[in-house]
């Protein structure tokens, strides 16, 4: 049976791990190598590396440090940040990269989505897609300038061959209060390609109202394994007392 | 062992290279064909669309050097994901192209209504054909793909996976060993494989 997964993801800011609260304040929590070797050790399922600054900051990834940080890994990588070319995402596969994450190109133009899976395969083309609620709709946050829902822009990059999605919820990121439900049972109902959820885990009982009340089959997380004593093991064996198919 | 790691340009060489590495086993990477003419065994990786994988072989004329090495001298050979999907006669990613041809059968697409597409992530492996396998029969090892190879004849399939219905995760026949799943990025269950497979060969 297929497991469910626990990710841990590392953003970054081209020089040190950070982590933000709504997307604002980047508070520096540590080195990635180091950080990566942890996971490593500790026996994760994946781990997400993300340059949150690499496109605000017209920079590609600094691949010297992505390949420290997947050399520590046994396990598979998706790196993302700054991602715009076919090339790009050679430069990170040959690395050792397993997938990669695209979210601004993905919203300037899809039919860089439909090239690199045709090109790739889908299954090493995830999108981030950062969501957001204005009034009573889920918007997805973006510096392309796009205003788009969340349903449509799903839509749009399973149509175009996206091979995974991150649903990150935009109000939820770093309040450690629990994962926006709402939103991940609105984004199931139209995904068909396996979906990581992200934002507002804060302790165990946040990831076992998660898999209880929604289809979750992967879970990333960043906050709660810097500022809180819980490990990815402690969450998948609170899912293990759930009936939930964990890897231990 | 010397091992060819095959580059063509198909993805995860390095992550192959980092787990030889770990278990001390002398590699190259290499789509030079001197190199892997001179090599003791031949490691095909490969992520990505089927036909890309053949196209690529085909640009480093491949073909003709890999049938001679491991048809005809019987070298040892490992694919991994794309690199066993590849052995097939029939691919039909984007469109229909002839494959390797080794293992009779087709790669075609996951058709499960009730699923996530593709099958991504850790699933145990039912091993059918002991060899190399026994040590990991029912361990979960790492799966990312869209499509699967459905194997004409059965008794090449060696381990399979449950996503839905069974599907091949595992070939064995003569010299020729493949994976769906990615040994190298399976963690302890996938280090154990190919230590064992090394160790068999040795």
């Amino acid at each position: 049976m297929l497991k469910v997964r626990i990710i841990p993801i590392l953003t970054f800011n081209g020089f040190a791990l950070v982590k933000t609260k709504q997307f604002a304040n980047p508070r520096m929590v540590g080195n990635p190598v180091q950080a990566a070797r942890v996971y490593n050790s500790r026996a994760v399922d994946e781990l997400a590396f993300v340059d949150i600054f690499a496109t605000k900051q017209s920079r590609k990834n600094n691949l010297k440090i992505v390949q420290d940080v997947i050399k520590e890994c046994f396990m598979p990588v998706a790196i993302g940040g700054g991602i715009t070319s076919i090339e790009d995402i050679t430069d990170l596969l040959k690395i050792g990269a397993d997938k990669v994450i695209i979210k601004t190109a993905s919203l300037v133009n899809s039919s860089f989505i439909k090239k690199a899976s045709e090109f790739f395969g889908a299954q090493c083309i995830t999108i981030a897609v950062d969501v957001f609620r204005q009034d009573d709709q889920f918007k997805v946050l973006n510096t392309a300038g796009r205003d788009v829902t969340m349903q449509n822009f799903i839509l749009e990059i399973q149509e175009a061959g996206a091979g995974e999605i991150i649903l990150n919820s935009v109000d939820k990121d770093g309040t450690m209060n629990g994962f926006d439900i709402a939103l991940i049972q609105e984004a199931e109902k139209i995904t068909k390609v396996p979906m990581i959820c992200v934002g507002g885990g804060g302790n165990l009982d946040h990831y076992v109202e998660l898999f209880q009340q929604t289809n979750c089959e992967a879970v990333g997380s960043a906050s709660i394994f810097h500022f809180t004593q819980f490990t990815p093991l402690d969450i998948k064996n609170s899912l293990k007392h759930i009936n939930k198919p964990v890897r231990l | 062992m010397k091992t060819a790691i095959i580059d063509y340009g198909m993805g995860n060489v390095a992550s192959v290279q980092k787990a030889l590495n770990f278990l001390k086993i002398e590699n190259i990477i290499t789509c030079n064909h001197r190199e892997i003419e001179e090599a003791d065994a031949i490691i095909l990786p490969g992520v990505g669309a089927f036909k890309q994988g053949m196209d690529n072989l085909n640009l480093y004329n491949l073909m003709p050097v890999l049938n001679e090495q491991v048809l005809i001298k019987q070298k040892p050979f490992m694919g991994f994901c794309l690199g066993m999907q590849l052995l097939a006669t029939t691919g039909t990613e984007v469109i229909n192209c002839n494959g390797l041809g080794w293992i009779a059968g087709t790669v075609k697409k996951i058709e499960e209504p009730q699923k996530r597409i593709p099958h991504l992530g850790w699933n145990d492996i039912t091993v059918t054909k002991k060899d190399f396998l026994t040590a990991v029969d029912q361990k979960d090892f790492y799966f990312i793909h869209s499509y699967h190879f459905d194997v004409d004849d059965k008794e090449h399939i060696a381990a399979t996976v449950n996503y839905g219905k069974n599907y091949v995760a595992a070939i064995q026949y003569k010299n020729i060993f493949a994976t769906q799943f990615h040994p190298e990025k399976s963690q302890d269950a996938g280090l154990t494989l190919l230590s064992g497979i090394y160790k068999y060969y040795a």
